[in-house]
């Protein structure tokens, strides 16, 4: 008995050591980090609105082909889609993951509720990742209908 | 003399992916690209430096009943710090590597080496053990990531060296890395016979 309680003491004063050189790190990077990441969200909605920065940024996870697509959808005041931007995915690398080249992306751009936004019709799917490519067209529609202009 | 051989030991002869073929995970998933198997080297020995300095440093204050609980302790207070730095002054790595550095933790070569190394030995030697085993994980992470980058995506580094569309996609996908690791063994073991 009096062996565990020994063993358990030595256990927690490890512990509680840990603890406070964590907490001492954690004081000085966590205003750090939340910074970071606003100005990543700041710069994420100026990509997606463009110079003037006027109009709304919608923020939408479609499903995708392993998990959900966090992406930024930018729409002027005219409800019409002025860029988008992949947040976060995990599509297949080399395939679905190209979902974040500029090249697929641009051809959003321009497109509003009234247009249709069909992978193969409207838009060039990326070959290979016909899932991953519907998901994005169902994220622009979804966002455009979230705002009415 | 001995100082070195610890040191020596990790980088080739006791290799801790292509030979002792222990922490194949992380090797797995970071290791499809250059960048990304540098940067988690980075990480890697960083927590495996100051797991071994500590463990050796409190190798007789540890009762061995609970040495194990004590590592893990050791190892996750590192992983956090490095979690915490990385996310405050490189996000940009951490956007990258930051599902993979919890897995740290459970890394077995830092465990492996706690236990069998640094938990026996000076504090001076585990350092050194920790930096000779850190240089062969990034000796190791990295070729196996510029071979599937080039292979798989057609670039180094990110510098493209020919079109993407005509790589081999597999190459950046998990059996690309179990390929390429059987095929690094296979020449480390041909190169040190002949050396030998």
């Amino acid at each position: 008995m009096g062996k565990i309680l020994k063993l358990a003491a030595i256990l927690a004063v490890f512990c509680v050591i840990s603890a406070g050189g964590l907490a001492y790190v954690y004081l000085f990077t966590q205003p750090k980090i939340e910074a970071n990441s606003k100005l990543t969200l700041e710069n994420s909605k100026r990509e997606v609105l463009g110079k003037d920065n006027k109009g709304t940024a919608v923020a939408v996870s479609p499903r995708g082909y392993s998990g959900p697509i966090d992406m930024l959808v930018g729409i002027d005041p005219q409800g019409k889609v002025k860029g988008l931007k992949i947040l976060n995915q995990r599509e297949t690398p080399g395939l679905g993951a190209n979902i974040t080249k500029p090249g697929f992306l641009r051809q959003f751009v321009g497109k509003s509720a009234k247009d249709s936004i069909e992978p193969k019709k409207d838009i060039d799917a990326i070959t290979g990742a016909t899932i991953s490519s519907r998901a994005v067209c169902r994220g622009v529609r979804e966002a455009l209908g979230k705002v009415k202009p | 003399m001995n100082l070195w051989k610890d040191l020596n030991a990790g980088i080739v002869k006791e290799n801790p992916v292509l030979r002792l073929m222990i922490g194949l995970c992380p090797v797995l998933a970071v290791s499809n690209n250059a960048t990304n198997a540098l940067g988690m080297s980075a990480a890697v020995a960083f927590v495996l430096i100051c797991s071994n300095w500590v463990v050796a440093a409190i190798r007789k204050l540890t009762p061995d009943e609970i040495r194990i609980p004590i590592f893990i302790i050791v190892i996750s207070t590192f992983v956090t710090i490095s979690d915490y730095i990385m996310q405050a002054y490189y996000p940009e790595l951490y956007v990258a590597l930051g599902v993979f550095v919890p897995l740290i933790v459970v890394n077995c070569i830092i465990l492996g080496r706690a236990e069998a190394f640094a938990y026996k030995n000076p504090v001076l030697n585990s350092v050194l053990d920790g930096i000779g085993m850190s240089l062969g994980f990034a000796l190791a992470l990295v070729s196996i990531g510029v071979v599937r980058e080039i292979l798989g995506a057609g670039s180094v580094f990110g510098v493209t060296f020919f079109n993407p569309a005509t790589a081999a996609t597999i190459m950046i996908l998990p059996p690309g890395a179990f390929i390429t690791i059987g095929f690094l063994m296979a020449a480390l073991n041909k190169l040190e016979k002949k050396v030998l």
